[in-house]
């Protein structure tokens, strides 16, 4: 059974010149266990997608979606505020930007113990002021933190990005979460920290069975750790599968020119050639094609395809393209 | 914290010398003899003349003067007042501590009424809380005050009757001088009509109190709600929305704190502006404080008064600025470190 189970969801700004459609008609589903990434360029709305599924997007943007299930349970069939409260129970997500994401007046160790569950600990309330602090040191030491007491006493300035984002796993492990939504968990972090960050989750999803989102623009990163890979552009579904299709097969021109533009170590180049990338840049959110939205960018683009395309399945391998590179449509 | 404690005190001291340095040149640039200026001594034989311009060093040169000026003001000696002839200092410490209790009544309440409708204001934001707010804030800024004040005596104190509309206490009560402050000297009292003298004093309050803190509480209410409003877009609130707390939880724990850091610093800066709303105040409501005795000493072209008035009256706004540069760094941890912190 699939743990969120997601069909067209689309998500609408509202502005002075009308509405927006930041993300067109997305579909996303997770099994239970799975590490599935979510890539795209910046802009290309996974964050938005992310945020929409936590529900903690403002009162500017608009959601819809034609199913949204959790666990089997239809949560379009309830409001707003319940459907936050069902998701919030077992989805936790943690930043780009950890030290942002944390307040700068409120000591780690205080903002780690409220996102604790109060009816996780028993007995009085002194009792539980003790459990409290135990169980946040606890889980300082589940994320490899050794010294929680000068970890707890410390503000998010004193600490370091990976750290912070550490401390944001923490609070995210808090709840016991079933799926962890990871937006850029290592977005400006070093290599060894982005190592140790995604180590981290991994063991995390192998220890606990905990499903992981992990939205990157790195393409070639994800690929280490994940099982499953949901490509976007433009706030448009391109192309998803397992991550073995998506990295040795691709079918969309997109996803190819992705892979083509990560260099390698054994590639050979003459001197001052160009690297391969697509001409242009990914379009502005009041400028957004008709269409598939890759359209002036695309190497195949045809007439056809000022019209959005169908999603194919070909085997479990999602792609959303006119002329796919699967040939013999 | 301590380097930051050693900042503000070293800031606070070369302000003061600063503000010295300004009353002593207004001695030459009032009109007048500026021996005279300086120790209120109108009517002084040419003997006496001669002991005064000893004592201040007005035959040396002007870094002497200033030196023997400096050491006259912070022995306590600020001269006498040209018109009353009293010495200013004795004056000052009557009148100070009066002003001092109007303005701080006056700020807190501001603060206790200003910054919480500012934040009602910045959660219903554009709605129509928010648009009721930001329009009475509007009126209560553009009233100006001295017809405010008229308006107040006239409804509460003549048409009414709730409100005395004058003074700070009514002159049954016989308070024996001590700190100055009304309201201790009368619960530091022995007298039998104590409470009665308290519930007299506190009514003479009320009235002054609100007229000085409309202005400035309007102003807050615009800071927190820019403060407010600025928090809650920050992308830690995001995070503990995502973590599942309650919108009041956000509130209370994460965005109040983090808003009041914004608004104690702006809120030194306001003081200064309320202690000049207190002084027309003080003359309208006949409030024996020391801004309707610095007004008086204008009128009456008492330099002495005036230079020594301002000296006080300028270094306890700044006293107060320290203040609450105090409280914003026990608000705020990065403006403790000495590398993050001004």
């Amino acid at each position: 059974m699939n743990l969120l189970d997601i069909r067209n969801l689309s998500i609408e700004l509202k502005t002075a010149n009308g509405t927006i459609l930041a993300v067109d008609r997305v579909s996303l589903s997770m099994k239970e266990g799975e590490v599935r990434g979510l890539v795209g360029e910046s802009g290309s709305g996974k964050s938005l997608l992310a945020q929409a599924i936590v529900g903690v997007l403002d009162e500017r943007w608009t959601v819809h979606a034609d199913r949204f299930h959790w666990r089997g349970e239809d949560l379009l069939r309830h409001s707003a505020e319940e459907r936050k409260r069902i998701i919030s129970k077992d989805v936790a997500m943690i930043f780009q930007e950890p030290m942002s994401c944390l307040d700068p007046t409120t000591t780690i160790g205080s903002q780690l113990e409220e996102a604790i569950d109060n009816n996780q600990f028993s007995g009085n309330f002194w009792q539980k002021r003790k459990q409290r602090k135990l169980a946040a040191a606890k889980l300082l030491h589940k994320v490899g933190i050794k010294h929680h007491e000068v970890c707890v006493k410390s503000y998010p300035h004193q600490l370091t990005e990976a750290l912070c984002q550490r401390v944001m796993i923490a609070m995210a492990l808090a709840r016991r979460p079933i799926l962890l939504i990871a937006d850029e968990p290592t977005a400006a972090m070093e290599a060894t920290n982005q190592g140790q960050i995604f180590r981290l989750l991994a063991s995390l999803n192998q220890l606990k069975n905990m499903s992981i989102l992990l939205i990157s623009h790195d393409l070639e990163n994800v690929t280490h750790w994940t099982n499953t890979i949901t490509v976007m552009y433009s706030g448009q579904f391109v192309e998803g599968g397992t991550t073995r299709q998506i990295f040795t097969q691709p079918y969309h021109p997109y996803t190819q020119a992705l892979l083509d533009s990560s260099p390698k170590a054994n590639m050979q180049l003459p001197k001052k050639s160009r690297l391969a990338a697509l001409p242009g840049s990914i379009p502005i959110l009041q400028h957004l094609p008709i269409g598939c939205r890759l359209g002036p960018r695309c190497p195949r683009a045809q007439q056809a395809c000022v019209h959005a395309p169908k999603v194919k399945n070909h085997h479990g391998h999602l792609v959303s393209c006119h002329f796919s590179l699967k040939g013999g449509n | 914290m301590i380097i930051f404690t050693l900042r503000r005190l070293n800031l606070l001291l070369f302000t003061v010398l600063l503000l010295t340095l300004l009353s002593f040149s207004l001695s030459y640039l009032f009109p007048g003899d500026a021996l005279i200026n300086l120790s209120g001594e109108i009517n002084a034989t040419p003997a006496q003349l001669a002991i005064l311009s000893d004592e201040y060093r007005h035959q040396e040169n002007i870094f002497m003067q200033y030196w023997a000026y400096l050491s006259h003001v912070f022995s306590g000696d600020l001269g006498i007042s040209m018109a009353s002839h009293l010495p200013i200092i004795e004056e000052i410490k009557i009148l100070l501590p009066a002003t001092i209790e109007l303005s701080l009544a006056a700020l807190l309440l501001a603060m206790f009424v200003g910054v919480p409708i500012g934040f009602i204001a910045a959660i219903k934001h554009e709605k129509l809380a928010d648009n009721i707010i930001l329009t009475v804030a509007m009126f209560g800024y553009s009233i100006p005050v001295f017809w405010l004040g008229l308006l107040a005596i006239l409804v509460f104190s003549i048409q009414l009757g709730w409100l005395p509309s004058a003074g700070q206490i009514s002159l049954l009560y016989e308070i024996k001088h001590v700190t100055g402050f009304q309201i201790i000297d009368i619960l530091l009292s022995d007298s039998a009509y104590k409470w009665q003298a308290f519930q007299n004093a506190t009514a003479h309050m009320i009235l002054p109190t609100v007229v000085v803190a409309l202005a400035p509480a309007t102003i807050f209410v615009r800071l927190a709600r820019t403060a407010m409003l600025e928090v809650l877009d920050k992308s830690y609130i995001r995070a503990a929305k995502a973590k599942g707390l309650s919108f009041g939880q956000i509130i209370y724990h994460h965005a109040i704190r983090n808003a009041m850091v914004k608004v104690i610093r702006d809120v030194g800066l306001q003081f200064a502006n309320l202690v000049t709303i207190a002084m027309v105040t003080e003359v309208i409501f006949s409030w024996p404080g020391i801004g309707r005795w610095l007004i008086e000493s204008i009128y009456q072209r008492d330099y002495t008064a005036i230079q020594s008035g301002l000296l006080m009256l300028s270094s306890f706004i700044f006293l107060v600025h320290i203040i609450t540069d105090f409280i914003y760094a026990a608000l705020n941890p990065l403006a403790r470190e000495s590398n993050h912190g001004a």
